[in-house]
């Protein structure tokens, strides 16, 4: 690992952490700047979901960018995606794909305990935010049927060694957030009484900690191998 | 085969100790009599003549007669000027008590009665009310030779034998239904009673607004009526001729929780009213201060003249006591302070209590007292003699605030040695059950955890006797004869054998070098079940968890019902994607999505179950469906005669709930509906017998010799015909006892479990490496997800208060204990004990041919009784055991007795329940194994 040592795979992979991080900075600053925990569920009042958006948009593009460098290395099968990319019936897939994947997330939402018709808003936010961070980067970079192929497939072979990269830090991401805002919700039965404990807070919270912790754990022999690269050049 | 019968009989055997483990340790923590242990004789009994050498007046009976008008349950929002206006408006004072847990009848009597709070191991037996009280204001009264009159519930004659002059008891006081017979001969005893006029304390106990509320809720229509006749009958005594100098009090012994039922510590429960009547209202001072329960004990002594009953801790009620002469009242205030300080002394020790705030505040009020002697007979109301007497009455209430708050805290007693052995025993018993468990391979040889080793019971028994004596010698354990000590030594032994096998187990997996191979577990432990297993036994820990333990099992048995769906359903997809390479892929998913539509459908059918109290207004559409679907999930178990009679028996289930009103039936005038009542139960019960007979026909001996060759085929269709017969007839009798909107958990629940088992089928099956117990660890983790759902989806919780009592009398007209016991046991463990069976039957039956795999050794079916059955054995007790050492950890937290002694109750008697059904079905498996 240390021997063959990527570098435009660990520069890529510290700007995906710092950016992940920058969003999850961002948020934490609005919340202080708010100071009003109970917007956090509106969908029209609550920044939450336009500044994470934001943030995986340019996570992709970054992914993008970093993909440039190896276009010349591309297989056919790999130009062939490329190109079908922008086509309607992509873009439609990957529309309808996080659309469902929102009422999925919805779904579970209500038969982990959310109030059926009461809070469809709160809800609605949450499994917006929960489809953001988990499926939205992978459809964003390969489109809707690349990003269903990624998650049912052993290994498709039109995945460029970028793009694997990037896949390896969303998947992370993804389940950071997943395990994030289920754990959020122990909060819930306690008798503490502030006002944060309200239904999704604690969740949309999770999910943003969970996230950055997971993009972080993802990274972590990233850091480790860059540690000792840095460590043996200042000794040599 | 004997091997696989060894298991059964070993778990048998660790449920057996666990129990008495648990009963050890119940005995340790809730001691069911702490004050015998006090010497109380050494308290001066008689009431102080002197102070500091001056004589003491003591004062006489303030009123001629004294009435305690007792209504069951009557919360502090139930007498207002509507509902009760005639007590309302007469009333000279109105006071609030505060009512201490346990709040069910038999401990409240015995703290009006004694002055002392109540163990909480008393709502235990308040069923049984065997302990009679030692000492009180009836046994005070009867030491004065006053008449003593009695009507009402029957506990205070358990209680008060031979204390009473004339006693007219209810027969039954448990029966619930009887909401207005009971109530109605209180009223007529109490009609005679004040025609006679030569009591001095009447004590009338009204049950019926109980019962009311135990059936039909706090928000029944009859509890208005009920309050009204209870507003008739003071109305009765207030105007009564022969009342001319008296006391009435008015007050409930517990109250009532906002869903009828009490027992638990919530406001609405702990708190009652206490209304006073009198013929000179004047002279009382408006108040709506909050006294205890207790202080009633001392206040109600010194009125009637007689002494404080030793065990009393409770303070004064100074507005009680506001028609005394000022001296008389100075009087009451030091003796019960004089009373209380004696206590003092004996409980913490003369010297600290002359080092202790108190006692200067006590020196301080006797002299004060003894100057204010003379002035206050010769009545002279100067102001420097006032202040002298505001200052010692203040100083004397406050030393009884001090002392009985101090002594009901260091009422709390533990028994620690037996506490001690109770835990060494259950956590000894889960521990040795869980490594069999683990390790089921290498169980039998390589551990030797089965046999019984002579030469190790003879070691611990050494050491047991050893610890035994040794002990007792250190007054660590204190038995009161020698048979109980030799008793104890028994599950000191079992302990000691146990941890010696756990030890020698522990150091064998741990330090594999001593063997050739290392050694491993035996049963796959997949990580998602076993972190939400782990939460569920850590949350245990906190407070606000217990109290809403139900959202902890709705949210980790969805989880992992949602989890284990979503991967099954990807694996599924990857599986037919393989060839495929990616094309259609939209196609598979749907196709896969599709054919696992059912476990999506039981997923909105559980979410709909959160809901079910919402569903009332449609609930006899709900009960007619849910039966009928209940019938068609009953019919896979049974044959065809069978079919016809259960359906019959539903049919009959209806009209039974039809005739009490509960949903939409024929209209019926009264007299008609009392005359259907019984036939209709009469024959409820003929079906569920006919079914029962039928099931039982092809395991009797002589249609054996006829049905040989069939036997033949099927080896196992004996056992499991029983044992479908026996699920069967139990459910239906759940759903006779269910409540009406309740009765569509029962075939939600089957469905859930079967959906459930399929889904855990097809997990396995799609597993890269496949493996039978894989499969039956998560149908068995599983089963206890949804079991533990079911039981909070049906409307239990760790609060006593909501135990549903009504089932248990459904036909019946009388208490029998036994039977209610049984019924109301039946209704709320209904979803574990179904599930057991049913996770049990399921085994048996299952042929996972139908998934497309052969048979393996050892045999699918097999597992039932070897690794099944154990392992749920193991996971019922883990928690149990863990909860008890938490439990000690916790002895001084502030919620002890309101949320962590009602769960730990709760445990205890679901282990006891489990152990039960396992009993039952391990006899099954006894006797009808040899036929396989």
């Amino acid at each position: 690992m240390v021997s063959r040592f990527d570098q435009q795979k660990t520069k890529h992979q510290l700007f995906h952490v710092s950016l992940s991080l920058a969003t999850i900075l961002i948020c934490m600053t609005y919340m202080q700047y708010r100071r009003n925990w109970a917007h956090l569920g509106s969908f029209w009042d609550s920044l939450i979901v336009p500044i994470v958006f934001i943030g995986e948009l340019l996570k992709v593009i970054l992914a993008r960018f970093f993909g440039r460098i190896e276009d010349g290395v591309l297989t056919v099968k790999q130009r062939q995606k490329k190109a079908a990319y922008f086509t309607p019936r992509e873009l439609l897939g990957g529309l309808t794909l996080q659309f469902l994947c929102t009422l999925l997330y919805a779904f579970i939402c209500i038969i982990l305990g959310a109030p059926v018709l009461a809070n469809y808003e709160q809800t609605f936010v949450l499994s917006l935010l929960m489809t953001l961070l988990t499926v939205s980067p992978t459809v964003f970079l390969l489109g809707g049927g690349g990003a269903l192929q990624v998650c049912f497939c052993e290994k498709p072979d039109f995945v460029t060694k970028c793009e694997d990269t990037a896949l390896h830090l969303f998947k992370y991401n993804a389940l950071g957030g997943i395990l994030g805002a289920w754990a959020g919700s122990v909060v819930a039965p306690l008798d503490w009484g502030r006002d944060w404990q309200v239904y999704p807070i604690p969740n949309v919270i999770g999910a943003l900690l969970g996230s950055a912790l997971g993009n972080i754990y993802a990274c972590t022999h990233v850091l480790y191998a860059c540690g000792r690269v840095y460590m043996s050049k200042k000794r040599a | 085969m004997e091997e696989h019968k060894s298991h059964l009989t070993y778990t048998l055997y660790m449920l057996t100790l666990f129990l008495c483990g648990t009963l050890l340790f119940l005995i340790g923590f809730f001691p069911a009599s702490y004050n015998v242990a006090e010497q109380e004789n050494t308290l001066p009994i008689d009431r102080p003549t002197t102070l500091h050498g001056e004589n003491l007046q003591i004062p006489t009976a303030s009123y001629d007669s004294f009435i305690l008008f007792l209504i069951d349950a009557l919360r502090a929002d139930f007498p207002n000027e509507f509902t009760m206006p005639a007590a309302h408006k007469r009333a000279c004072a109105k006071l609030s008590l505060h009512v201490d847990i346990p709040t069910v009848t038999m401990p409240r009597l015995k703290s009006i009665t004694t002055g002392t709070l109540s163990n909480f191991i008393d709502i235990a037996l308040n069923v049984g009310h065997t302990e009679q009280v030692e000492d009180s204001l009836l046994h005070r009264l009867k030491e004065h030779n006053a008449v003593v009159s009695f009507a009402g519930d029957h506990t205070w004659v358990h209680l008060f034998p031979s204390e009473f002059t004339r006693i007219a008891a209810n027969n039954d006081s448990f029966y619930v239904n009887d909401f207005y017979e009971g109530d109605r001969n209180v009223t007529k005893v109490l009609e005679t009673e004040l025609e006679m006029k030569d009591w001095k304390l009447l004590i009338l106990h009204y049950l019926g607004l109980d019962h009311i509320g135990h059936v039909e809720g706090n928000e029944s229509p009859r509890i208005k009526h009920k309050l009204k006749e209870m507003d008739d009958a003071i109305k009765k005594i207030l105007d009564h001729k022969n009342m001319t100098n008296y006391l009435l009090m008015l007050t409930g012994d517990h109250g009532m929780a906002d869903g009828g039922g009490h027992g638990g510590n919530t406001p609405a429960e702990t708190s009652v009213p206490l209304y006073l009547y009198s013929n000179n209202c004047s002279k009382y001072a408006a108040s709506t201060k909050r006294y205890n329960q207790i202080d009633l004990t001392p206040t109600l002594a010194l009125l009637l003249s007689i002494e404080i009953p030793t065990m009393s801790i409770g303070c004064l009620i100074p507005e009680m006591l506001q028609t005394l002469s000022l001296e008389h009242q100075m009087y009451a205030f030091f003796y019960n302070a004089h009373h209380l300080l004696n206590k003092a002394r004996v409980k913490f020790g003369h010297d600290n209590v002359r080092r202790s705030d108190y006692y200067h505040w006590y020196q301080e009020a006797t002299l004060l007292h003894k100057q204010l002697l003379q002035p206050l007979r010769l009545g002279d109301g100067s102001l420097a003699s006032r202040v002298h007497y505001e200052n010692a009455k203040l100083n004397y209430l406050r030393v009884a605030r001090e002392i009985s708050g101090q002594l009901s805290e260091s009422l709390v007693k533990f028994d620690y040695g037996f506490i001690a052995v109770g835990l060494a025993l259950t956590t000894a018993t889960s521990l040795h059950i869980l490594l069999s468990v683990l390790f089921i391979d290498m169980a039998t040889e390589q551990l030797q955890l089965y046999r019984l080793k002579v030469g190790q019971l003879l070691l611990s028994l050494a050491i047991g006797i050893a610890l035994n004596v040794g002990s007792h010698l250190l007054d660590f354990v204190l038995t009161s004869s020698m048979l109980q000590g030799l008793l104890l030594l028994l599950p000191i032994v079992a302990a000691v054998y146990l941890t010696i096998d756990v030890a020698q187990a522990l150091l064998k997996i741990l330090l594999p070098p001593l063997y050739s191979r290392h050694l491993k577990l035996s049963i796959p432990l997949p990580v998602p079940l076993l972190v939400c297993y782990a939460i569920r036994i850590l949350t245990l820990g906190s407070s606000s968890f217990i109290e809403f333990e139900y959202k902890t099992w709705y949210y980790l048995g969805n989880t992992l019902l949602m989890l284990i769906a979503l991967k099954t359903l990807r694996r599924r997809i990857t599986k037919a994607n393989v060839e495929l390479d990616g094309r259609h892929l939209h196609k598979i998913a749907s196709t896969c999505l599709w054919q696992q539509r059912k476990i999506f459908v039981v997923l909105i059918l559980l979410i709909l179950m959160r809901y079910l109290h919402r569903l009332a207004a449609i609930k006899s559409t709900l009960m007619l469906f849910s039966l009928l679907l209940f019938w068609a999930r009953l019919r896979k178990f049974t044959d065809t005669p069978q079919a016809v009679f259960n359906g019959f028996a539903f049919l009959l289930v209806y009209c039974f709930r039809g005739l009490n009103g509960q949903v939409q039936f024929f209209e019926l005038p009264q007299y008609m509906v009392g005359r259907f009542l019984l036939p209709v139960l009469v024959l409820f019960w003929c079906c569920l017998a006919l079914v029962l007979v039928l099931g039982y026909r092809t395991a009797l001996p002589h249609q054996r010799e006829s049905g040989r060759s069939l036997l033949d085929e099927q080896p196992r269709s004996n056992l499991l015909k029983l044992l479908h017969t026996n699920l069967t007839c139990s459910l239906m009798l759940v759903a006779l006892l269910y409540k009406v909107q309740n009765v569509v958990l029962l075939p939600t629940l089957l469905i859930t479990l079967d959906e459930t088992y399929k889904l855990c089928e097809a997990y396995g099956t799609t597993a890269r490496k496949f493996s039978v117990r894989l499969v039956h660890v998560y149908k068995t983790i599983m089963t206890i997800f949804v079991a533990r759902m079911f039981y909070f989806y049906q409307g239990n919780s760790n609060s006593l208060s909501t135990i549903d009592l009504t089932p248990g009398y459904i036909g019946q007209t009388s208490y029998n204990p036994i039977i209610v016991g049984f019924f109301v046991t039946l209704n709320t463990y209904s979803a574990e004990i179904h599930s057991f069976l049913y996770l049990i039957v399921h085994t048996l039956r299952a042929d996972l041919r139908s998934v497309g795999i052969m048979q393996l050794q050892p045999s699918y079916a097999r597992a039932a009784h070897s690794l099944v059955a154990p392992l749920y054995a193991a996971l019922v007790l883990l928690p149990a055991a863990f909860y008890l050492l938490l439990m000690v950890g916790f002895r001084y937290h502030l919620f002890i007795y309101s949320v962590f002694s009602p769960k730990v109750l709760y445990d205890c008697y679901t282990v006891f329940v489990f152990y039960l059904v396992f009993l039952t079905t391990s006899l099954y498996f006894k006797l009808f194994k040899h036929e396989a």
